[in-house]
């Protein structure tokens, strides 16, 4: 009953004022990025983000954990602020430019975070990492070198059953003290 | 996967429009959906109409007006923590902020949602199939209560962070319907009597702004949790010094915060203590709470400058 999705198809419409949504809708319009491509979306308005990106898109990397956002596991990128996408309606999305995991590496090169992440060990099932690994390059790119105080505060949105965070936390250091 | 039940969802882009939907039958407004999206998901709240304020912004502006800062109901919690009037004046305000769950969730989490935030109780924020085990209980599906099996209600607790420090601050709630808007202080928007109809709204009535009067003397925050991040409160304290005695609101005890006032501060703590007897909603041992009761408002007195 959901689609058609089409990544790359048509630019983002602008947000509309006076567009869909106006009245009650059980089936919402949404024009969104993703990743820096264009998708429309037509889906049920109980559509999360995390299903539409797992589910439609076939972009796994953005975790399913708990649904109900106690883990982190889902955290995406919405105009660079993070956010759980289990907790997202798709309906809420208009004009939004969302980035995933998928969308951190450029040029088929890791982000700084996510190489640290891989050379400190910092996975060992991998199910948070990606998560990490958002929540992290939105706390770079705000503030280059945030303390550890700023760091641990951030990680508190994720949850690592397996690490115990030492090399996460490792692996944030040493992106957040290069240069210094 | 947990899916929502099926609902509308509707974002109209005038107040008087949002004013109209929200009084449909069955509507709820969508602020972060933080509280809102996990109860649902859990089937506690099944809305037929989603009334988001997306395409309304300056419900979410903060700003200066006269001697209040004047927060729009829709602020995320993250930007009401970073204000530079908020962490200037208001320094107690960001410190609740900062105790909601984590930056993500106060990333996505408004003021407005904290402040309507659904009382809780460790028989209430659970799955359908683990309530249906137990029969469910008042507040939801069933018709006897798990904490105070011959009480004569539901005693979940109010386990919002700002609203003790809003309260304490002489903050007030705007609040608009159809048939207008008026202003309560914040201190009178919860009833402490039932579990279940603690939130003085009208059916319909959204709450538009935050009133938070920026001079007064400083209110400290302190929040007891298990651990130092995601966790509800397990006991929610502001203090504020007044002349040579001191107020206290306190919180995640009950349907509603209470106040506790003592003419010589050095007597709050056990004032308070005497007053507050927390109930077995929460996971963490009652008589541990109740014993914090006395430890949290004096950490929280000694933090509080003497004016
Ligand atoms: C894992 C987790 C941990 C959490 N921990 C905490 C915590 O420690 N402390 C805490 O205080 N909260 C906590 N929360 C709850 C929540 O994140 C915050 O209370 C948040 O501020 C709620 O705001 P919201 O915008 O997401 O509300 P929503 O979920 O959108 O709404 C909450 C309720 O208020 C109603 N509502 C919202 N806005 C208005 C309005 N303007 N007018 C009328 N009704 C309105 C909605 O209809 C709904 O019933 C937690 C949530 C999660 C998922
Ligand atoms: S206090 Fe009693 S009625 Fe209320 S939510 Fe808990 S178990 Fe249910
Ligand atoms: S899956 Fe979204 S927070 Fe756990
Ligand atoms: S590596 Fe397994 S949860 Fe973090």
């Amino acid at each position: 009953m959901s689609d058609p999705t089409r990544p790359g198809g048509s630019p983002p419409e602008p947000p509309r004022s006076r567009g869909p949504g106006r009245g009650p809708a059980s089936e919402v319009v949404a024009s969104f990025l993703v990743n820096g491509e264009a998708v429309r979306a037509l889906v049920p308005a109980t559509r999360t983000l995390l299903e539409f990106l797992r589910d439609e898109l076939g972009l796994t990397g953005t975790k399913h954990g708990c649904d109900l956002g106690d883990c982190g596991a889902c955290t995406v990128l919405v105009d660079g602020v993070p956010r759980l996408a289990c907790l997202t309606l798709v309906a809420e999305l208009e004009g939004a430019a969302v980035t995933t995991v998928e969308g951190l590496a450029a040029d088929g090169r890791l982000s700084p975070i996510q190489d640290a992440l891989d050379r400190h060990g910092a996975a060992q099932c991998g199910y948070c990492t990606p998560g990490i690994a958002v929540n992290l390059t939105a706390l770079l790119a705000e503030e280059p070198h945030p303390d550890d105080a700023a760091i641990r505060e951030v990680l508190g949105s994720n949850i690592c059953r397996c690490t115990g965070y030492t090399r996460i936390l490792d692996a944030a250091r040493e992106v957040a003290g290069g240069g210094q | 996967m947990l899916p929502l039940p099926r609902f509308a969802w509707q974002a109209p882009d005038t107040l008087h429009g949002l004013l109209d939907a929200a009084a449909r039958p069955g509507a709820r407004i969508l602020a972060g959906g933080t509280d809102l999206l996990p109860s649902m998901k859990h089937r506690l709240h099944r809305p037929s109409l989603l009334v988001s304020a997306r395409r309304l912004p300056e419900l979410a502006a903060i700003y200066e007006d006269g001697d209040d800062l004047c927060i729009g109901a829709f602020a995320t919690l993250r930007a009401v923590r970073r204000h530079p009037v908020v962490r200037a004046e208001l320094p107690a305000l960001a410190d609740a902020c900062a105790t909601v769950a984590t930056p993500t969730i106060q990333a996505m989490g408004t003021l407005g949602g904290n402040l309507c935030l659904d009382t809780r109780c460790a028989f209430y924020n659970q799955p359908e199939g683990w309530r249906q085990a137990l029969g469910g209980c008042l507040k939801a599906d069933g018709d006897v209560c798990h904490v105070a099996r011959k009480g004569a209600g539901c005693y979940a607790a109010h386990s919002a962070d700002t609203v003790p420090v809003l309260w304490l601050l002489g903050a007030r709630a705007r609040i608009a319907g159809r048939r207008g808007t008026r202003e309560v202080p914040v201190s009178e928007l919860y009833d402490g009597a039932d579990g279940r109809r603690w939130l003085r709204l009208e059916p319909g009535e959204v709450l538009t702004h935050v009133l938070v009067p920026r001079r007064g003397a400083p209110v400290v925050h302190h929040k007891v949790r298990l651990r130092a991040s995601i966790d509800y409160a397990a006991l929610l304290v502001a203090v504020r010094r007044e002349g040579s005695g001191a107020r206290a609101v306190i919180s995640a005890v009950g349907p509603a915060p209470v106040e506790v006032r003592a003419a010589r501060a050095e007597e709050l703590p056990d004032l308070a203590h005497a007053r507050v007897k927390p109930l077995g909603t929460h996971v963490v041992s009652t008589a541990w709470r109740r014993h914090m009761v006395r430890v949290a408002v004096r950490r929280a007195l000694d933090a509080c400058p003497v004016p």
